[in-house]
């Protein structure tokens, strides 16, 4: 008997020590290296979809970092490990500054200026304001014009059904999220089941399991349902650009897989990790892409996604107040 | 007048006589331990953060516990509540984390008494485990829920100290899980993904002393003041468990001041209260 007491005591009581857990890093440019270097390593899912060697970057990185550098040049030296990323989701942040990647849209035509949409062509001065949505009729009444700059807006069926309600008579409808960086994948959805007629798989996802760059679960289909209430019977037209990214990648996605939709402009941003947030022992907080969201067709649109039609904003119609992305979209709803 | 004398001794015999009927059956009382109990915490959760996060807490307990009959006076049935409050910051206090948490358990004890003023209890308490975890600042991860049930050992040791004036009462009780199951995402599961997708997978686990280990004790004084017995004493409480690669630590080490007091729960058509007995509800 008190042999089995014995037993069940050290199993309370000592037992816990043999968990295993992760070493703490000290609270040093080393410590703090080690552990945004680790959880990158563990966590982050895109290292082996973007070949990025992350040993040898750890290995060039480590010959720089000293425990008597200074903060600022501490961080910037880790912005810049972060930007062999090249994701538009990572950022270091801290209590003076936040690192971020911006190349994924500076380095391309903007195909965007809200001086144009904003002029008496398209939203004019009297457009109207309803969750976040700015919209208008546009070609003579004859198409509607919504523009949707970020998916942090929240907006209710309320909302879309007073819209829908105005835009009735129009031939068709033109939604345009250039410039829209994202913001709750609920509201990408929730937008998209306005043009859809029955619940459809429009994307994957998957999550990391391990700690091995490639360990993930087995993809989980997304399904993007059509709204119950309000539905948009005729054609639709997506206008993105390279700032159209993270939901608003999602968005356009799920987009392409609507019955009545084109998808005109450039080429999307991407960012279709969804990100995770983590810590480092000083207190700086990182944001990375955690788990991977695919299209219909399980391909990954990280960096982006093509549009229907490729239209570049001219320069030429720019500057007669013309932008030929939307002229594009109303030429092919009237079409 | 010898027959009213005669008749009046009847009477008053009768009513002696119900009387001692009702003294004789016995009723069982519950003896309520309602405590108020401030904390220091130290929260591991690898989730939200591989940092751990330490603070302050405060709950209440309420610990409630009855024989199970008035002829079974070695078995006594336990339920306690506990509800739980904190606030803790991370090692840089960069950041903070709100935590809510709720504890509601059932459980039945076995009575012994080795040595002369010595009362020991031990048998098994099932309960049910609610935490809630927010560390704002995180985008997409930014709350982890705690959710399990666990059949615990649990021991009670209550030793009497007589005074002058008067008694006090020492315990200490100690609990420990030992088989259940638990909710554990894994780490880089979205709950986007597990509640709005219902992906599931992976998220419930089977726990034993393999992967969750921990014990919770307070030892307390009861002191009796003139009218009332109020409750002193120390908590600590260790936790650890793992699933998906995750190691959760939860540690606590608590003061406790309450009160403690026994009660008689009468209800139903078979259950009333003795007359001798008045109450509103009457």
């Amino acid at each position: 008997m008190k042999k089995y007491i014995f037993i069940l005591l050290f199993s309370v009581v000592w037992l816990p020590s043999c968990m295993n857990e992760p070493t703490m890093q000290p609270n040093t440019n080393i410590g703090n290296f080690e552990a945004l270097w680790q959880i990158i390593d563990r966590q982050y899912c895109y290292l082996d979809y973007k070949h990025i060697n992350w040993d040898s970057i750890h290995t060039v990185y480590q010959n720089e970092v000293s425990n008597s550098m200074e903060k600022f040049d501490f961080f910037d030296l880790m912005g810049d490990m972060l930007d062999e990323l090249k994701d538009g989701h990572v950022n270091l942040s801290s209590g003076f500054d936040r690192t971020r990647y911006w190349h994924w849209y500076m380095d391309y035509a903007p195909n965007f200026s809200s001086e144009l949409i904003y002029n008496d062509r398209y939203l004019g001065e009297n457009y109207r304001i309803a969750g976040g949505f700015r919209y208008a009729k546009i070609a003579n009444d004859s198409i509607g014009y919504i523009y949707f700059g970020s998916f942090s807006n929240e907006f209710s069926d309320t909302n879309m059904w007073y819209i829908m309600s105005y835009l009735k008579d129009c031939k068709g409808l033109i939604i345009d999220v250039r410039d829209n960086g994202g913001g709750s994948l609920d509201n990408s959805e929730q937008l998209a089941s306005y043009f859809f007629k029955e619940e459809t798989v429009t994307g994957y996802i998957r999550h990391k399991i391990g700690s091995g760059h490639s360990d993930f679960s087995v993809p989980v289909e997304i399904k993007t349902s059509a709204s119950k209430k309000i539905q948009w019977q005729k054609k639709v037209a997506v206008l993105c650009n390279r700032m159209s990214y993270s939901a608003t990648n999602d968005f356009v996605n799920r987009m392409k897989q609507a019955p009545n939709a084109i998808i005109v402009g450039d080429k999307t941003g991407g960012g279709s990790g969804l990100p995770f947030s983590s810590e480092l022992p000083n207190g700086w907080t990182i944001r990375f892409s955690a788990s991977p969201m695919f299209n219909a067709n399980m391909q990954q649109t990280e960096w982006g996604i093509d549009p229907d039609v490729i239209v570049d904003l001219k320069s030429t119609d720019q500057a007669k107040g013309i932008d030929t992305i939307i002229e594009q979209a109303i030429k092919i709803l009237k079409e | 007048m010898k027959k009213i004398i005669f008749l009046s001794c009847i009477f008053i015999l009768a009513i002696n006589i119900s009387a001692q009927n009702e003294d004789e059956k016995k009723y069982i009382l519950s003896t309520n331990k309602s405590s108020i109990i401030f904390s220091t915490l130290n929260f591991t959760d690898p989730y939200l953060s591989p940092l751990p996060y330490s603070g302050l807490g405060v709950s209440y307990n309420s610990d409630i516990n009855s024989l199970l009959s008035p002829e079974r006076t070695n078995i006594s049935m336990q339920s306690k509540l506990n509800m739980a409050t904190g606030l803790l910051l991370n090692p840089a206090s960069t950041a903070s984390m709100i935590y809510f948490g709720m504890n509601y358990g059932r459980g039945i004890q076995y009575y012994f008494q080795p040595v002369n003023g010595l009362q020991l209890w031990a048998g098994g308490l099932w309960d049910i485990d609610f935490g809630y975890k927010e560390i704002e600042r995180n985008v997409n991860n930014p709350i982890n829920f705690d959710l399990s049930t666990n059949l615990n050992l649990t021991g009670l040791a209550s030793y009497d100290i007589h005074l002058q004036k008067r008694s006090l009462k020492i315990q200490l009780a100690v609990q420990s899980p030992l088989i259940g199951c638990m909710f554990v995402p894994n780490g880089g599961a979205s709950y986007y993904e597990i509640f709005e997708l219902g992906n599931m997978t992976n998220t419930i686990h089977f726990s034993s002393l393999h992967n969750k280990r921990g014990i919770n004790g307070t030892f307390s004084m009861n002191v009796p003041f003139r009218y009332s017995t109020w409750r002193f004493g120390i908590g600590f409480k260790s936790l650890k468990y793992t699933a998906n690669d995750l190691v959760f630590k939860r540690n606590e080490l608590s003061l406790l001041i309450g009160t403690t007091f026994d009660f008689a729960k009468f209800s139903g058509m078979k259950n009333k209260a003795p007359k001798n007995f008045i109450s509103t509800n009457e």
